[in-house]
């Protein structure tokens, strides 16, 4: 054997464990099921057999379906644009010269280390009709509290607060990495030319931060779609669906409703919309984002 | 392109952050047009004085005037000056063009005016082959213009700069130099350069201000200073090698120089707690007579050869032109004009008058 034979042979041997845990639990998961979704559900009776595009028309009439994607749009508007501008706000503040920094960084990044479990059952106190510390505290002003998670008008946004609130602390420390990898002179020569603080962040703050944004762009839509746990805690997705998101929607359909074709189908959609968000991002994005 | 007259007075300036001072009591003055280098080793308070006049650092005392007015609490874009810095401070999204730019729009001046500076700004720099591209792909020297043409394009009369050649290698840096220089003559600028390299003092400054622990050491034409250093550290910052301070003791008529044993006199009066200073270009080795010294090594440098030899148990250096043939232990016979010797107390490192005996005849 030669020695450039040799070579590769080592260089796959080296990349076989990465490539064995990526195949076993990635690719092949990922395939299997878009093979399932061309199959009907097996029952007692019934084994599975092929139906090619069937589970597909049948989620296009599917009202429950169009409700949660809709929902899951307005889930993910509601979250990614308000979680990094509050994200980059909070990154700005703590990035000056103020007291008690070192604080109030760790304060906007806690939230970030906590489960979404965890934040979800503090959010439940909050949210809690009556005794919750929101309803308490609108009581001390003479307003009427409310059911927030009982009410379809207000359950959606309520989960998207409380999805902001533990997302921006996560999504600001990226931004203050970002800012402190900024000489301060390029600040001084801004100042110095005549630019105002609103001018520096527009003209050459934001431009250079551009990167990280795309970064946390794309962690913040694949997020809006992946973060479900806070619904097992505080709706199960309701009421009648009002809060039900996609994911957790295929659950359901997976392990409730024990329908794994039409789960599976659900996946397929969902990772096809994730594609093209990614593709769409860096595309669009990548033009206009100057690496250094 | 024409820029308005302007000079800068600065007054008992200081700066301190917390207990510790910076900057201590700093009084000098640009005349319009003058090109003034503030020196010092780092640490010395040059740069701080220079962003203190830039406004970009908050005075702690005295005042700061440009033109007449007084701008000691101005912001840095009302004291109508350009800054270069020691990192360029680029833009680095932004394209040469755009980055020259940048002040004229923050400002809203006109396209039509725009185009025309630019044209004749990257003319005068050299960069209009390179307008389209970003910093990360220039030359350390082609940045370094860039920075030059975003503070001239701006036309303020005061252009500050922080050692602004320090990342350029030595060819660079004397081109850079020469082509400084030129700039400020031909635009009439008042300049204000920092640096810790006595070279670019010598040879742009009209007016050199040497500093040393927060505090100016003496100020005056690069001339000058050479000629007549008023203290030890002055005398040794300026020139390469640095003149050579000799130790003096009290002899039989006159001062010696300590620890020689054939000693003969080299000045009249008091010796002890004294230094001679004599720069190395002006010692010179004679055929007889002089002080008798050891050869210990040679450093050749092209033109001329740097020797050090043993006066006694201290070292003096001589400057010999073209190659010395170095004869490890030879003894030299050295000597100096009467007019070159400088005096110094050891004590307070101040110059003091004292009548040097010619060594020369």
């Amino acid at each position: 054997m030669t020695s450039s034979r040799l070579n590769q042979v080592y260089g796959w041997l080296l990349l076989l464990p990465a490539a064995v845990l990526l195949v076993a639990f990635t690719h092949y998961p990922t395939i299997r099921t878009l093979v399932d979704s061309t199959f009907s559900k097996s029952t007692a009776t019934r084994p599975a057999r092929f139906v090619g595009l069937d589970n597909y028309a049948m989620l296009l009439d599917d009202p429950v379906f169009w409700q949660v994607a809709v929902n899951n749009l307005i889930f993910a508007l509601g979250t990614i644009p308000a979680s990094i501008g509050l994200a980059l706000v909070m990154a700005l503040w703590v990035n000056g010269k103020l007291a008690g920094r070192g604080f109030l960084r760790l304060a906007y990044f806690t939230p970030t280390i906590l489960p979404m479990v965890a934040v979800a059952n503090i959010w439940l106190f909050f949210y809690t009709p009556g005794i919750g510390l929101i309803d308490q505290v609108l009581g001390l002003f003479g307003l009427p509290g409310r059911n927030w998670l009982g009410d379809s008008a207000t359950v959606l946004p309520s989960l998207i607060v409380m999805t902001v609130w533990k997302e921006a602390g996560f999504f600001m420390i990226f931004y203050l990495a970002a800012l402190q990898a900024i000489p301060p002179e390029l600040k001084e020569a801004a100042m110095l030319e005549g630019a105002g603080r609103f001018t520096y962040l527009r003209r050459v703050l934001l431009p250079l931060l551009m990167p990280t944004t795309l970064f946390v762009l794309v962690n913040a839509v694949l997020n809006s779609f992946k973060l479900v746990d806070h619904l097992f805690i505080l709706t199960k997705g309701g009421p009648n669906n009002a809060s039900s998101l996609l994911l957790y929607y295929i659950y359901e359909n997976a392990f409730s409703f024990f329908d794994t074709p039409y789960a599976a189908t659900l996946t397929a959609v969902l990772l096809a919309v994730l594609a093209l968000l990614a593709a769409g991002q860096f595309l669009i994005l990548d033009k206009r984002v100057h690496y250094r | 392109m024409t820029v308005r007259l302007r000079g800068i007075q600065v007054e008992s300036l200081s700066k301190s952050w917390g207990n510790t001072q910076a900057v201590k009591d700093v009084t000098f003055s640009v005349e319009s047009g003058q090109f003034l280098v503030l020196l010092g080793p780092s640490g010395c308070g040059k740069s701080t004085t220079l962003r203190m006049i830039a406004g970009l650092e908050p005075v702690s005392g005295g005042s700061i005037h440009i033109g007449g007015n007084d701008v000691t609490h101005a912001p840095p874009a009302r004291r109508g000056l350009s800054m270069v810095f020691q990192s360029y401070a680029l833009f680095p999204h932004l394209n040469v063009a755009e980055n020259i730019l940048f002040g004229l729009k923050v400002r809203k001046v006109g396209r039509a005016e725009r185009d025309e500076r630019l044209k004749r700004v990257a003319d005068m720099t050299g960069l209009s082959e390179l307008l389209a591209r970003k910093p990360a792909q220039l030359s350390g020297g082609q940045r370094q213009r860039v920075a030059l043409a975003r503070a001239i394009i701006a036309e303020h009369p005061v252009c500050l700069m922080d050692e602004p050649l320090s990342n350029l290698d030595a060819k660079l840096r004397h081109e850079m130099r020469v082509e400084i220089r030129a700039l400020q003559q031909r635009l009439g600028m008042t300049v204000i350069y920092v640096t810790h390299d006595q070279v670019e003092a010598m040879s742009m400054a009209d007016k050199v201000v040497l500093m040393r622990h927060g505090r100016i050491e003496q100020q005056g034409s690069p001339e000058e200073m050479y000629a007549r250093p008023d203290t030890v550290f002055t005398a040794t910052f300026l020139g390469t090698p640095p003149m050579n301070l000799i130790e003096l003791a009290d002899g039989a008529g006159g001062a010696v120089i300590k620890g020689m044993t054939d000693a003969s006199v080299v000045a009249a009066g008091q010796g002890d707690g004294r230094l001679l200073g004599v720069r190395p270009e002006h010692v010179v080795l004679l055929d007889e007579g002089g002080l008798t010294a050891r050869a210990e090594s040679a450093d050749y440098h092209g033109a001329d050869t740097v020797v050090t030899a043993l006066l006694g148990s201290q070292r003096i250096n001589l400057r010999v032109p073209g190659r010395f043939a170095l004869e490890q232990g030879a003894e030299l016979r050295l000597g100096w004009r009467a007019e070159d010797v400088h005096f110094f107390d050891f004590e307070s490192g101040r110059r003091c008058e004292q009548d040097a005996l010619p060594r020369v005849a």
